[in-house]
């Protein structure tokens, strides 16, 4: 196996424990089941994915990653396909076309992006919901109890996890063309 | 038109449009409608649900511990209050047992072969939970091969939480009973008072008070505070008997027509790693 493989097969399984990680955070103490309104909704396979098409250049790598991710995360979470599929590869799309405008990487920057990402990806699962009519949440609620409580969750963890995901998204994207 | 179709950025666009909502509208409607998702979504959904088990072990006993680390805090007072109840469970199970002898006689020489009380159930451990704010599933791992079908009603160690929504080979997802959700998740229940049993449908969730609503309410004269909900087996795959709650308020509606009676859940829907799934023994309509 070449380098090339060794580091996507690397992402591969970057990606998906994260996707793993989504559904048992939300359950292991997200679970507000009983009481409250306020919804918590762990998105660490969006942060991974930001962090990777921040380094990663190839776009066409970058859309697949975002349709077949997407796709697992739909079926196996929502039990309905089109939200994820679509959204992810857009969001991703996104941040490798404006990406140029940052010289260099660092945590203020990346931790913007993310943000948007994230507010991209909740109001745009919403809106479909919405139209198809899988809630009847309306729009200040989702941003008072659902959208609100989610970014700040998620800036959270994104402050702890900063370091270790970085280093290791740097040591998954890069690798010298030496036979 | 020529300089429509040149025009690369809008034609994909359209594109990602009429994809969006050509996916969503045949996955929503074959979510409603069929029984089973499409083949090859149930084995992708099984594959990542292996996968998952792996995930979920360590997950679920770090909880389990959890949960009885913080029941050892309230150890005393439960059991002062438990020793009082003993005495008085024996004697309801001798009861009980002789009571289910006899009915079992009297079905045999009535040639019954099973009423809506009867069922019989499978466990399922919990491998995780849609991190979605109007989704609120389960993923459990039994599915088709242990003989689960959609719209099965769902319990935890003290009372329903949820039905069935979707099942694949060897997983299944579970909506809980917390679902604001206008089509799904109603359940015939009944409430058990001192004359006549009341019968409506548990149809809303409050999610401000954390308490089921229950709707269509025939006449809430004899219900008071305290008594016990349970489904009514009327309808479909639930049967009759299983726990749901205690009657918490009875409201009026809005526009003063209709009572609501609010049931606090007997599950706690939180503290649990393993669910019973309960398969009734009269099938209702498919």
């Amino acid at each position: 196996m070449d380098v090339k493989t060794r580091k996507i097969t690397g992402q591969v399984i970057f990606v998906l424990l994260a996707l793993y990680l989504d559904g048992l955070m939300k359950w292991a103490f997200l679970n507000n089941m009983n009481t409250g309104e306020v919804m918590l909704i762990p998105q660490l396979m969006l942060m991974v994915l930001v962090m990777l098409s921040m380094r990663i250049s190839d776009r066409r790598q970058l859309i697949t990653y975002g349709i077949v991710f997407g796709l697992i995360y739909d079926s196996y979470y929502f039990g309905m396909i089109g939200l994820y599929t679509v959204l992810l590869p857009l969001a991703m799309v996104g941040v490798d076309h404006y990406k140029f405008l940052f010289v260099k990487a660092n945590m203020g920057y990346e931790i913007s992006i993310y943000f948007l990402a994230l507010t991209f990806m909740q109001s745009g699962i919403y809106i479909l919901e919405r139209l198809l009519q899988q809630t009847k949440v309306d729009t200040m609620d989702f941003i008072t109890f659902t959208l609100g409580p989610t970014l700040l969750w998620n800036m959270i963890v994104f402050f702890i996890l900063y370091i270790p995901l970085a280093n290791l998204s740097d040591w998954l994207v890069k690798y010298r063309r030496d036979k | 038109m020529q300089k429509f179709f040149s025009n690369k950025k809008l034609i994909i666009l359209m594109l990602i449009i009429i994809v969006t909502f050509g996916l969503l509208a045949v996955s929503v409607n074959i979510k409603d409608k069929k029984s089973t998702p499409p083949v090859i979504q149930q084995v992708g959904n099984d594959t990542v649900s292996i996968v998952g088990g792996i995930f979920a072990y360590p997950t679920n006993a770090v909880k389990n511990a959890s949960s009885e680390f913080s029941d050892l805090y309230n150890t005393y007072t439960e059991n002062r209050r438990l020793k009082s109840k003993i005495g008085e469970l024996a004697q309801n199970q001798a009861k009980l047992k002789v009571v289910q002898e006899e009915n079992k006689k009297l079905k045999d020489e009535l040639k019954l072969n099973a009423t809506l009380t009867d069922y019989t159930f499978v466990n399922a451990s919990v491998l995780s939970r849609s991190p979605s704010s109007w989704q609120s599933y389960l993923t459990i791992n039994r599915g088709q091969t242990s003989g689960l079908k959609k719209n099965m009603p769902v319990m935890s160690g003290k009372g329903l939480i949820g039905r069935i929504i979707e099942v694949n080979k060897i997983s299944s997802k579970v909506e809980l009973i917390s679902t604001d959700n206008e089509l799904n998740d109603k359940f015939a229940s009944e409430i058990q008072s001192d004359n006549k049993n009341v019968t409506g449908i548990v149809s809303k969730y409050d999610s401000d008070s954390g308490d089921l609503v229950m709707e269509n309410v025939t006449s809430t004269k004899d219900v008071k505070k305290g008594q016990k909900v349970i489904t009514s087996g009327l309808g479909g795959l639930t049967p009759r008997g299983l726990y749901i709650g205690k009657v918490s308020a009875i409201k009026k509606d809005n526009y003063g027509m209709t009572n609501s009676v609010y049931i606090t859940p007997a599950a706690e829907l939180r503290n649990f790693t393993v669910v019973t799934v309960i398969k009734s023994s009269v099938s209702g309509e498919e």
